[in-house]
C-alpha cells in the first residue's frame, strides 16, 4: 500500500456492559481501495461500523486521511466525507424518495450542485427516479437499498461503508446493487463493505479481512480467498 | 336552556382559545418529535410571551409591533437557554428522559418565580390589537381579536408548513423526528437540532401568548392552564403530529365553551379531562392516527 490510508481503524474496542462486542481491532482502507468484512450473525460487524462513526461509545483511535478524528462527532465524520449505510437502511420512511435524496446532500452546498448529485444518482438508480414522490417505506427491499445507497452518494462521499447491504434482497437485486458498488469503486470512491456471506462481495473487493467473535481473525488479499479453504467454505457458498 | 345566539357565541370564543391551544400544542410537537423529550415548560412560554409584550407596552410605551418583534425573539431565548443550561447537560450525561422531563417541570417554577420577582403577581392584559370590535352579526359579537388569533394562527401554520417541508434545517429537524442516528450520519448536527426546536417552540408559545392577553389577562402562573390544555390537544392530534394538535386544540377549545354554556364554568376542566381520558381509551394513538402525513 502507498501513501496514507483513507481510513485506520487502530484498536477500536466496544462493548455493550460487560459484552465485549468488539475486540480492540485495526483495519486500514487505501484511497480508492474495496474492501469487504466477512463474519458470520453477531461476529460485531455491525458494532465496528458503528463505532467508527461514533454511534457507539468505543476505545481505540480513528483516522482519516491521516487526521486524528477519534473525538469528531458522528455528523463531523460525515461532514468530512465518511458516509455509512446502516443495517436495515435507515431511511426516513415517511419522507419521499426525494426528500430522503436532499437529505443525503445536506453536507454540500445548496442549489445547482444538489440537481447535479441527484442526475447522478438517477444514472446509477433509474428506479429510484420513477418512485421519486412515493414515501420511502412504500419501496421494495430492493429499492430501500438503492435509496439508501442513492441517499449515501449524494454526499459525495470518500469513503462508503455499507453494512450488510444485501441483507433479505433477492440474489438478482443483491447482485445488481453490488454491481452498482463495483462501478463506483472503478470510478475512485473508497468502499469498505460488510456482509456475512457474498461471493460477489470478494470477487468485488482488494482485501479480505474475516471477522469472528468480536476480533480479527485474518487478513487476506481476496484472490487467497478461493484457495483457503475453510473460509472459502464458510463465506463463498 | 341557553339559547342559539349563546351557543354559537361560545362556539366562536372556543375556536379562538382552541387555536391557542394549537399552537401550543404544536410546540409540544416540535420539540418531541426533535428529542422524545415533553417540555413541561411549554406553556410558560405562553406566559412569558404575553408578559413580556405587556410589559414592554406599559413600562417602555413602545407600539406592539415592536414590542411583539422584541417579544418573541426574548422568550426564543429563553428557550435556547433552557436546552443548553438544563436539558443539554443532562441529555449529554444520557439522563433517563423522565428525568428530562421533570427539569422542564422544575424549569417551569423557577421562571415563574422570577417573573414574579421581576414583574409582580397581578394578572396583566393589554388592548386589542385592532380597537373598536366586536362586530356584531345578529346578536353574536365577535371580538377583532378573534381574527388576529384566527390570521396569525393560520399564518404561524402556514410558515410551520413552510419551514418543515421546504428549508434545509426544517427537512433536518423532520429527518432527526424519523431517525436520530440515519440523521447524524448524513452529517445533519442533532445537537443544534435540538437547541432549534427548543428556540421554534419557545417562539410559537410566545406568539400564543401575545395573541391570547388581549382576551384573557396573564399571570405569572397562567402557563400551566394553557400548557396542559396544549398537552391534551396534542395527545388528542397523537402526539408529534402537528396538524393532529392545531385540530385537537381546536376540538378542545369548542368542548370547553360548550361545556361551559351547558353546564356551568365549573365544568370546563371536567370537559377537557374527560375527553383526554375518552381519546386516551379509544384512540390511543390520537383522532387522526389514521390520516399518515403526506410526504413532500
Ligand atoms: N445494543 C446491544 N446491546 C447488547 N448487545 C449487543 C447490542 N448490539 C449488539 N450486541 C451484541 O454484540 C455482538 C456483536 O453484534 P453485532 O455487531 O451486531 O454483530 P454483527 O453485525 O456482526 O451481526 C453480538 O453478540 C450482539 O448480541
Ligand atoms: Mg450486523
Amino acid at each position: 500500500m502507498t501513501g496514507t490510508p483513507l481510513i485506520e481503524l487502530v484498536d477500536l474496542a466496544a462493548a455493550y456492559g460487560q459484552v465485549q462486542a468488539l475486540k480492540p481491532t485495526s483495519l486500514t482502507v487505501a484511497e480508492g481501495e474495496f474492501v469487504t468484512v466477512l463474519g458470520p450473525n453477531g461476529a460485531g460487524k455491525s458494532t465496528m461500523l458503528r463505532a467508527a462513526m461514533r454511534l457507539t461509545p468505543a476505545s481505540g483511535r480513528v483516522r482519516f486521511r491521516g487526521r486524528d478524528i477519534t473525538r469528531l462527532s458522528t455528523h463531523g465524520r460525515a461532514r468530512e466525507g465518511i458516509i455509512l449505510v446502516q443495517e436495515g437502511r435507515g431511511l426516513f420512511g415517511q419522507m419521499s424518495v426525494r426528500e430522503n435524496l436532499i437529505l443525503g446532500a445536506y453536507t454540500i452546498a445548496a442549489g445547482e450542485s444538489v440537481e447535479a448529485r441527484l442526475e447522478e444518482v438517477f444514472r446509477l438508480f433509474p428506479r429510484l427516479k420513477e418512485r421519486f414522490g412515493q414515501t420511502a417505506s412504500s419501496l421494495s427491499g430492493g429499492e430501500q437499498q438503492m435509496l439508501a445507497i442513492g441517499r449515501a452518494l449524494m454526499a459525495k462521499p470518500k469513503l462508503l461503508m455499507l453494512d450488510e447491504p444485501s441483507l433479505g434482497l433477492a440474489p438478482r437485486v443483491a447482485a445488481e446493487i453490488l454491481d452498482t458498488l463495483g462501478t463506483l469503486n472503478r470510478d475512485g470512491l473508497g468502499i469498505l463493505l460488510v456482509e456475512q456471506k457474498a461471493p460477489q462481495a470478494l470477487r468485488l473487493a482488494k482485501r479480505v479481512y474475516v471477522l469472528s467473535l468480536g476480533g480479527i481473525v485474518a487478513e487476506l488479499a481476496a484472490s487467497e480467498v478461493g484457495s483457503h479453504h475453510d473460509l472459502s467454505r464458510f463465506y463463498l457458498h | 336552556m341557553p339559547d342559539a345566539v349563546q351557543f354559537i357565541q361560545s362556539l366562536v370564543n372556543g375556536v379562538g382559545v382552541g387555536l391557542i391551544y394549537g399552537l401550543v400544542g404544536i410546540g409540544f410537537c416540535v420539540i418531541y418529535n426533535a428529542s422524545g423529550i415533553v417540555n413541561f415548560a411549554q406553556g410558560v412560554f405562553v406566559m412569558l410571551g404575553g408578559m413580556a409584550c405587556e410589559v414592554l407596552l406599559r413600562k417602555f410605551h413602545l407600539p406592539l409591533p415592536i414590542a411583539f418583534l422584541i417579544a418573541v425573539p426574548f422568550v426564543a431565548l429563553v428557550g435556547l437557554l433552557m436546552e443548553v443550561l438544563v436539558v443539554r447537560p443532562m441529555w449529554n450525561r444520557g439522563s433517563p428522559l423522565f428525568a428530562i422531563i421533570l427539569a422542564t417541570l422544575a424549569t417551569q417554577i423557577m421562571i415563574e418565580r422570577i417573573t414574579i420577582l421581576t414583574v409582580d403577581e397581578q394578572p396583566h392584559t393589554f388592548q386589542e390589537f385592532t380597537l373598536g370590535g366586536p362586530l356584531k352579526i345578529g346578536a353574536i359579537a365577535i371580538p377583532y381579536q378573534l381574527f388576529w388569533i384566527v390570521g396569525c394562527g393560520a399564518l404561524m401554520v402556514g410558515l410551520l408548513w413552510l419551514f418543515f417541508t421546504r428549508t434545509r434545517a426544517g427537512r433536518a429537524l423532520r429527518a432527526c423526528s424519523q431517525n436520530r442516528e440515519a440523521a447524524a450520519l448524513l452529517g445533519i448536527p442533532v445537537g443544534a437540532m435540538l437547541l432549534l426546536s427548543f428556540a421554534l417552540s419557545a417562539a410559537l408559545g410566545a406568539v400564543a401568548g401575545i395573541l391570547v392577553t388581549p382576551m384573557q389577562a396573564i399571570a405569572f402562573n397562567s402557563g400551566t392552564p394553557f400548557g396542559v390544555s396544549g398537552f391534551i390537544a396534542a395527545i388528542i392530534g397523537g402526539f408529534g403530529n402537528a396538524a393532529g394538535a392545531l385540530a385537537g386544540g381546536i376540538l378542545l377549545g369548542v368542548l370547553q365553551a360548550v361545556a361551559i354554556v351547558l353546564l356551568g364554568a365549573g365544568f370546563k376542566n371536567v370537559a377537557a379531562l374527560t375527553a383526554l381520558l375518552f381519546v386516551l381509551f379509544l384512540f390511543p394513538s390520537g383522532l387522526f392516527a389514521g390520516l399518515k402525513p403526506k410526504a413532500h
